[in-house]
């Protein structure tokens, strides 16, 4: 969905470095992140759900924060490092993350684990020993309505005793 | 949208186009409104590159934050210690880490309405806003600087660049509560701060201010005639009790399509008790009886 903007749809030059790779695209101010990863990057991982902030579907890593690429220009992204679900793993050799999600069985329509994916890899990044209370804490924002959420939290905590090795 | 260079830059920029302009920090409220079409502006100007108003400082007695410090930064502050634990409590109920990442203290207070769960707690603070243009600076109190739903006194020329207020000391404290549909990322049915201050010798209430996220309005204000109510008084669980009657006659609160408003009246007695009983058992060591 692109916003809705009355006049003034000038060009900006962003430079931006997605998954350790750089981009320079001129994009237009109504762009938001997620239609650029999308629509000019091909990068489909992100999902667009409710749009508002409200859902957290939309969430990539921003400077190593989780954020809702729905809620930010793309211009605003300039001179960031993004890392989207892509830079995770390849089907080969899956992230111990991925292994974990599908050895629980935690993904069932799949919509929402990109960014359960990355809030998880976030936090396991700054904690590699978390608490089930501090797993939920860090993917709560992202909602998912297949699971209720606790094969994501033991797939979590499966995939932070395998990183701990 | 423009993206100044520098601040130099931007002010120059606000200060030559003053009308059709609107400023955005890190979007997560503005694009929402955009999308709604509440917004009119022709241009929006990102303040989001401008990484100096980012910072939490204690200056003398005195704590200063940047107004484009996020919620995760500022609860990250190590200025920000157990006493000042109140900011924690609202950044527990505020959102997600994906909002609190982007989510603004100088966006929650321009966005001035009922929703803005930080503005209870910088107005029991007593905090002050500090704005800039061109031309130099203004300082106000936040209560005179929020003047109604969506509505503050930034002239066009102006940005906020920080909020600042007294800290916390051994004779005060200051907590939070709020009641929505969900614990996180829900706007509030009914939201408070109170803080609380008791004198050393004789234990009695000092100062104290009651701020709700709707008072008489649909804006964050002081309950000002409770606060009365409980000056120069000894804390007790009856003379809670008393004022909280006298609170709820004060507050008129409105029905809307989120809960009605006998449901937030008795919920903001319930959360104005909860407040205070808290301050006091952090200041006193015990609970109130």
């Amino acid at each position: 969905m692109q916003i809705w903007w009355d006049g003034n749809l000038s060009k900006h030059l962003l430079k931006f470095n997605v998954n350790g790779m750089d981009h320079a695209l001129a994009v237009d101010s109504h762009e938001r992140l997620l239609d650029v990863l999308r629509d000019r990057l091909g990068l489909k991982g992100a999902k667009e759900g409710c749009s508002t902030g409200d859902c957290g579907i939309c969430a990539v890593l921003m400077n190593g924060k989780l954020v809702n690429s729905c809620l930010i220009f793309a211009i605003q992204a300039r001179n960031k490092k993004i890392t989207t679900i892509e830079a995770l793993g390849t089907a080969e050799k899956p992230h111990p993350l991925q292994r974990a999600f599908v050895k629980w069985n935690a993904c069932q329509c799949g919509f929402c684990i990109p960014a359960m994916i990355l809030a998880s890899k976030n936090l396991l990044d700054q904690n590699p020993s978390p608490t089930d209370e501090e797993i939920k804490s860090a993917i709560s924002g992202i909602l998912c309505r297949c699971t209720g959420y606790q094969k994501i939290v033991d797939a979590v905590r499966t995939a932070a005793s395998e990183m701990r090795k | 949208m423009y993206v100044p260079s520098d601040l130099t830059d931007l002010l120059e920029y606000l200060n030559m186009n003053q009308t059709g302009v609107d400023l955005i920090a890190n979007g997560s409220d503005l694009i929402n409104r955009i999308q709604r079409r509440e917004v009119t502006a022709k241009v929006i100007v990102d303040l989001s590159g401008l990484s100096e108003f980012s910072y939490v400082r204690k200056e003398g007695k005195t704590i200063k934050i940047g107004a484009l410090t996020t919620i995760a930064d500022l609860t990250s502050s190590p200025v920000i210690d157990s006493r000042h634990s109140v900011f924690c409590e609202v950044a527990a109920k505020f959102g997600g880490p994906s909002i609190k990442n982007v989510a603004t203290v100088g966006g929650n207070i321009c966005a001035a309405s009922s929703s803005e769960d930080l503005l209870p707690v910088l107005l029991v603070l007593d905090a002050m806003v500090r704005l800039r243009s061109k031309f130099g600076e203004r300082l106000l109190r936040l209560d005179e600087f929020l003047k109604g739903k969506r509505l503050v006194d930034l002239k066009a020329n102006e940005i906020l660049v920080e909020t600042m207020f007294q800290e916390l000391d051994e004779t005060s404290a200051c907590a939070f509560e709020k009641v929505g549909m969900r614990n996180s990322l829900i706007i509030a049915f009914v939201s408070t701060a109170v803080y609380l201050r008791l004198d050393k010798k004789s234990g009695l209430v000092d100062d104290v201010r009651i701020a709700f996220n709707r008072v008489t309005g649909k804006i964050p204000e002081r309950a000002k005639r409770s606060e009365e109510a409980l000056h120069g008084k000894l804390l007790t669980m009856q003379l809670l009790e008393e004022t909280t009657s006298a609170l709820r006659r004060e507050l008129r609160l409105s029905s809307d399509f989120r809960v009605s408003g006998e449901y937030r009246s008795e919920v903001a007695g319930v959360l104005f008790k909860r407040a205070v009983a808290r301050c006091y058992a952090n200041l006193v060591g015990r609970e109130l009886v």
